[in-house]
C-alpha cells in the first residue's frame, strides 16, 4: 500500500463531516455518519494485513525533509486501534440513530470531526501534532456534551472543558520542555532519548497530561463526574475513544523514549496502577446510577491498562493492548445497555429500577454476560485480558509482581461485589411500579414536567435498541473464542511497539 | 530571567482566576494561563533576540528557530476557539456570582 494514503484517515472523516453539515438530507447524513467509521475500521483491518509483510508505513506531510516534517506512521498497533475504534464508533452511532440523537443539527458532523481527531492522534508520529489532534478530538466533544441540551449537562460541560483546557496547557508546557531539551518533538527522533535527564522531565510532563486525559487515579475526578451526565451515546463514544487514545499515546511515547530502561518511573506508575484499580473498583460501590458505577469501572480499567507501561516488557504491552480492546468492547456493551434502559424507563437509578429480569430477558442476558466480562470470568474478553495481565505481571521482580497481581485480584473481587449489587438492584427485587415515559435522553426535555407515572406491564425495551449492545457483546465473546489469533495479532502489534528500529527507519528514510 | 518571572506571574494569575467561581473569570484565567504557556514555548527556542526566520533571506545562524513560533501560532488558534466556546457557555449559564453553588448538576441527579 502507498503510505501517502495514510492522511486519508483524517481527510475522509473531515470531508464527510463537512458534507453532513452542509447537506441537510437525513438519509445521507446517517449513511456518512455510520459509513465513515465503518470504512475506517475496514481500512484499519486492511492495514493489519498489510503490516504482516511490511511492519511500518510512514509518510511525511508537505514534503519537508525527514525529522522536520510531520510524519504519519502506521504500524500494527495503530492499525488495530483504528479498526477497533472505528467499529465501536459505528456501532455506538447505530444506537444514536435509535435514540434520535442524530436528528440534532450538527450531531453527525461533530461525531465525524471527533473521529478525524481520533484517527489523526493514532497515526501521527509527532508529539505536537498529537496535541493538535487531541484538541481536534476534544473540541467537538465539548459541543457534544453541551448540545444534548439541559442545564445540568451544560454545568458538566464546564467541568470537562476546564479540566481539559488546563491539561492541554500542561501538555504544551511538556512539549516546550521537551523541545528545549531535545530540539525535536518528532517521536522517531526521540527514540532512546530517555538517557538524558532533561528529556525525561519534558516527557514526564507530557505523560502527566496524557494520564489526566486518560483518567487514572489520583487525577480521575473529572471523569466519573462528567461522563455519566452526558447521554449514553456520547458517554459510550467518549469511553471508547478519549481515554483510549491518550493511553495509546502513553504506550507509544513511553516505549519510544525509554525503551527497556525507563524503569526509574516504575515505582510511580505501579502506585498509580494499584490506586486506580483499587479506588476505581471500590468507588463503584458507592454510586447509585448504572452509568456512574460504570464510569468508576472505567477508572479501574485505566489502571489495568497502565500496567503495560509500569512493567514495560513485551508481555506487559501485549496484555495492556488486549485489555484495552476488551475494555472498549465491554464498556460499550454496558453503557449502551444502560442507555437502552434509560431510553425506555426514563431512569438509570438503582433505586427506581427493579425486577428487570422478569420484564427484559434479552437485556438480562446482555448485561449479565457483559458484567461477567467486566469482572473477568470466561467465556468473555475480560478473562483473556486479565489472564494476560497476570501472566505479564508474574514476570516482574517479586515485590512488584506480588503488588500488581494482588491489586488485580483485589480489584476483581471488589468489582464482582459491586456488580452483584448492580444486578441485584436492577434485575431482582419487587415489581417496578413507576417510570418516566419520555426518554431520559430525549432532547429539549422540560425537566419540571416529566413526572413518574404508573408503569404498564406492556412496556418493554424495543429489541432494536439492544442490537448495538448485542453486536458489541458478540464481539467480546468472539474475542474469547478467537483468543489465539487475537493473541498473535497483539503480539505482532507490541513487537512493533517495543522494537523501535523499523519505526525510526521508516520515518527517517522518508 | 525577566521572561521566566513573567511566565511565573502569568501562571500564578491564571491559576488564581481558574479557581474563581464565575465562568467569565475562568475564561480570563485560561487566557492568562495559555499566554504563559505560549511564552514558555517561545523560550524553548532561543530567548534572546534573533532575526526573522525567512528562508533564503536570513543566515540560519542568526535567524530565530521557527518551530516554537509555529507551535505558539497553533496554540493561539486553539485557545481562541476554546475561549469563544467558554464565553458562550458563560453567557447561557446562570449567574455564578449570585447562585450559591455552581451548577454542576450533581445535586439534582435523577
Amino acid at each position: 500500500m502507498n503510505p501517502a494514503l495514510l492522511p486519508l484517515f483524517v481527510a475522509a472523516p473531515l470531508i464527510s463531516s463537512a458534507i453532513t453539515a452542509l447537506v441537510p438530507v437525513r438519509a445521507l447524513q446517517r449513511l456518512l455518519m455510520i459509513g465513515t467509521p465503518l470504512a475506517t475500521s475496514v481500512a484499519g483491518a486492511g492495514l493489519i494485513a498489510v503490516h504482516r509483510d511490511e511492519s511500518v508505513l510512514a509518510t511525511s506531510i508537505g514534503g519537508f525533509p525527514a525529522g522536520i516534517a510531520i510524519p504519519f506512521v502506521s504500524d500494527t498497533l495503530s492499525a488495530v486501534m483504528l479498526a477497533v475504534t472505528g467499529l465501536t464508533t459505528a456501532i455506538v452511532l447505530l444506537f444514536a440513530v435509535r435514540t434520535g440523537e442524530d436528528h440534532l443539527r450538527f450531531f453527525p458532523a461533530l461525531v465525524l470531526m471527533l473521529l478525524a481527531g481520533v484517527n489523526g492522534a493514532l497515526l501521527t508520529g509527532d508529539i505536537f501534532n498529537l496535541f493538535v489532534f487531541v484538541e481536534v478530538m476534544l473540541l467537538p466533544s465539548y459541543a457534544l456534551l453541551a448540545m444534548t441540551g439541559t442545564w445540568r449537562r451544560l454545568g458538566v460541560g464546564r467541568l470537562f472543558l476546564v479540566v481539559n483546557l488546563v491539561t492541554s496547557s500542561v501538555f504544551l508546557i511538556g512539549i516546550g520542555l521537551l523541545y528545549a531539551a531535545a530540539g525535536t518533538v518528532n517521536l522517531a527522533a526521540l527514540a532512546g532519548a530517555g538517557a538524558d535527564d532533561s528529556v525525561v522531565l519534558g516527557v514526564a510532563v507530557v505523560l502527566l497530561a496524557l494520564i489526566v486525559k486518560a483518567g487514572a487515579v489520583p487525577v480521575h475526578g473529572w471523569l466519573p463526574r462528567s461522563y455519566p451526565a452526558t447521554s449514553a451515546t456520547v458517554m459510550a463514544l467518549f469511553a471508547g475513544l478519549h481515554s483510549k487514545v491518550a493511553l495509546v499515546a502513553v504506550f507509544r511515547i513511553f516505549s519510544m523514549v525509554f525503551g527497556e530502561d525507563g524503569r526509574e518511573l516504575t515505582p510511580v506508575l505501579t502506585a498509580l496502577v494499584i490506586l486506580s484499580i483499587v479506588i476505581g473498583s471500590w468507588s463503584s460501590f458507592g454510586e447509585n446510577t448504572i452509568r456512574r458505577i460504570l464510569s468508576f469501572q472505567m477508572v479501574a480499567g485505566v489502571g489495568h491498562i497502565l500496567i503495560a507501561v509500569a512493567l514495560g516488557s513485551l508481555a506487559a504491552y501485549r496484555a495492556g493492548l488486549i485489555y484495552m480492546v476488551h475494555h472498549i468492547l465491554t464498556m460499550g456493551v454496558l453503557v449502551l445497555a444502560a442507555g437502552a434502559v434509560e431510553h425506555t424507563y426514563g431512569t438509570g437509578h438503582l433505586v427506581r429500577l427493579a425486577d428487570l429480569l422478569r420484564r427484559e430477558k434479552a437485556l438480562a442476558w446482555i448485561v449479565g454476560l457483559a458484567l461477567i466480562s467486566l469482572v473477568g470470568f470466561p467465556p468473555s474478553s475480560g478473562f483473556v485480558g486479565k489472564v494476560a495481565l497476570v501472566v505479564a505481571a508474574a514476570e516482574a521482580p517479586a515485590v512488584t509482581a506480588g503488588l500488581l497481581i494482588g491489586a488485580i485480584v483485589l480489584g476483581s473481587v471488589i468489582s464482582l461485589m459491586a456488580m452483584q449489587r448492580l444486578w441485584h438492584d436492577v434485575f431482582w427485587g419487587p415489581k417496578m411500579t413507576l417510570y418516566r415515559p419520555r426518554s431520559a435522553i430525549h432532547l429539549k426535555r422540560d425537566e419540571s414536567k416529566d413526572k413518574l407515572v404508573p408503569l404498564p406491564d406492556s412496556v418493554r425495551i424495543p429489541l432494536a435498541d439492544l442490537v448495538p449492545a448485542g453486536i458489541l457483546l458478540a464481539l467480546s465473546l468472539a474475542f474469547f473464542v478467537g483468543a489465539g489469533p487475537v493473541w498473535d495479532i497483539a503480539t505482532r502489534a507490541v513487537q512493533d511497539l517495543v522494537d523501535v528500529g523499523p519505526y525510526v527507519e521508516a520515518v527517517m528514510s522518508r | 530571567m525577566i521572561l521566566s518571572l513573567t511566565i511565573g506571574v502569568l501562571v500564578a494569575g491564571g491559576v488564581y482566576l481558574l479557581l474563581q467561581r464565575s465562568l467569565v473569570r475562568i475564561a480570563f484565567g485560561v487566557g492568562v494561563l495559555s499566554h504563559a504557556v505560549n511564552l514558555f514555548l517561545l523560550t524553548a527556542g532561543v530567548p534572546a533576540y534573533r532575526g526573522e526566520p525567512l528562508a533564503n533571506r536570513m543566515d540560519p545562524a542568526t535567524a530565530a528557530d521557527p518551530l516554537p513560533q509555529a507551535f505558539v501560532l497553533t496554540a493561539i488558534v486553539i485557545t481562541l476557539a476554546v475561549t469563544v466556546f467558554l464565553l458562550a457557555l458563560a453567557v447561557v449559564g446562570r449567574n455564578d456570582d449570585t447562585t450559591r453553588m455552581p451548577e454542576t448538576g450533581e445535586e439534582r441527579d435523577r
